[in-house]
């Protein structure tokens, strides 16, 4: 007998613990792919199963050791190049910062390169000029896909919104839309994390997104990098810039998924100041 | 710049690692480690098991780090998540549950297990233990029997000799219980680091 909706609801929280078997999971999976409500309390769920974990014992010697080894396995030959180049394709000549080295007290990592799967979504998009949106490269890191559906995790992110603003050294960046009538206001920490605020943006029908880019100063000039899609709707988004100097912030309309390069007007654009 | 990674959020670690850092992983691994190690170990009660989980989670964080999302809660959240799913399904695999009940044997003998496990914010995890002691019985038991010895909660249910649907009810009414106890005790559960 196929469950009706109050059985899926009442497995939830079984789910959430992975105490359901095979059938139960793909079913209750199929359930939660259409309703963010339940979603939201399996999310709930789990933070609370996470709390019950909240003893830990210190891993075992050598096992970063194996899996760093793991990743050298599966890292094609390191590639040259600032680490702006794997954010974003640019002129294969360029030359810039190195890459940070690690923290001291985090395990050393022998200077290695991505795997074969990430540099095929990176291909070689040649360098454009500044401030068009038309050449853009695409990185999948859509941190923020599904906020509409988690505005209870909001919380988080506004208050990383409010210290911004109440930190001197931040950057701000106030994108407006051609015609003046939608705005969204962007804060940027001095070591490139930043949070752009679109509660006030309109919602995009099913089939769209939002995809932020960033126009970066980088050594070999002025780059347009992705830094997320954002789904149709959003109240908060983070982002990273590490490398190279965020000028400018650039908001488009895509189709649902994003786009590897924008052929899009900016739907909103905004300066860093 | 100075590009201190302890200092980052780790919504922004997983950007890093996104980003093919791998001091970012390394920073993710020395915050986390030691939580996904315990919870795997805690399960399997097979050391070389646990330090399996322990490489495939954070190798699937590296393989795959948009599928964790920030705003959907934290990385230590996600991280033990996925430690539980791959410790719960190796369980139920024959060999791995006849290992943990062999262990389980030789662990009841030896006393003071629990103080070989280095608590890593023991008043955090007091607050969380009384919490889950503040529990009706019947809910504390199901959530323990389903989350730490991972059985289905049809198991516990067998475990418990209680009907299948009342055990399920329990781990849900339940868990939104201890939710609240935790609020109540001034423990946060989701948001950034």
């Amino acid at each position: 007998m196929t469950p009706g909706r109050d059985d899926l609801d009442e497995l939830l929280g079984a789910y959430a613990l992975d105490a359901v078997d095979a059938q139960e999971r793909q079913r209750v999976e199929e359930y939660l792919a259409h309703n963010p409500r339940a979603r939201a309390e399996v999310e709930q769920h789990r933070e609370v199963a996470t709390m019950l974990s909240y003893t830990g014992a210190p891993a075992p010697e050598g096992l970063w050791d194996r899996i760093a080894e793991a990743l050298d396995d599966r890292a094609p030959a390191p590639e040259p190049g600032p680490e702006l180049a794997k954010v974003m394709p640019m002129s294969p000549r360029v030359t810039a910062d190195p890459v940070p080295a690690p923290p001291a007290a985090a395990p050393s990592l022998a200077p290695r390169s991505v795997r074969r799967t990430r540099r095929s979504w990176t291909g070689v998009i040649g360098a454009a000029a500044a401030v068009v949106v038309a050449l853009l490269s695409w990185r999948l890191v859509d941190v923020n896909r599904q906020l509409a559906d988690a505005r209870a995790h909001g919380v988080g992110l506004e208050k990383a919104i409010e210290n911004l603003q109440q930190d001197s050294t931040t950057r701000r960046a106030d994108l407006l839309s051609t015609d003046g009538r939608q705005a969204a206001h962007a804060y940027v920490a001095v070591d490139g994390t930043g949070y752009l605020d679109g509660k006030a943006l309109v919602v995009l029908d099913p089939d769209h997104t939002y995809q932020l880019w960033g126009v970066v100063q980088g050594p070999a000039g002025q780059q347009v990098i992705s830094l997320g899609v954002l789904g149709r709707q959003f109240d908060v988004a983070p982002f990273v810039v590490r490398q190279g100097t965020l000028l400018k912030l650039v908001l488009t309309e895509e189709a649902r998924g994003g786009v590897p390069v924008s052929s899009q007007p900016a739907a909103l654009a905004g300066d860093l100041i | 710049m100075k590009d201190d990674l302890s200092e980052y959020s780790d919504a922004a670690l997983a950007v890093g690692i996104a980003r093919y850092r791998q001091e970012a992983l390394a920073e993710a691994y020395r915050r986390h480690a030691g939580a996904v190690y315990g919870l795997a170990r805690r399960l399997l009660m097979v050391e070389n098991l646990a330090e399996e989980v322990v490489q495939e989670v954070f190798l699937r964080l590296w393989n795959q780090p948009d599928r964790y999302d920030p705003a959907r809660g934290s990385l230590r959240s996600f991280l033990l998540a996925q430690t539980h799913g791959r410790a719960v399904d190796m369980l139920r695999s024959e060999g791995a549950r006849k290992q943990r009940e062999e262990r389980e044997a030789r662990v009841t003998a030896e006393a003071g297990y629990d103080m070989e496990l280095e608590v890593w914010d023991m008043a955090t995890a007091e607050r969380v233990r009384s919490s889950l002691a503040a529990l009706p019985e019947g809910e504390r038991a199901a959530i323990e029997l389903a989350y730490f010895s991972g059985l289905t909660y049809r198991e516990v249910a067998r475990e418990l000799e209680e009907p299948e649907g009342t055990v399920k009810s329990r781990i849900r009414s339940g868990l939104k219980r201890l939710r609240g106890e935790l609020v109540a005790a001034g423990i946060t559960t989701g948001g950034e680091r």
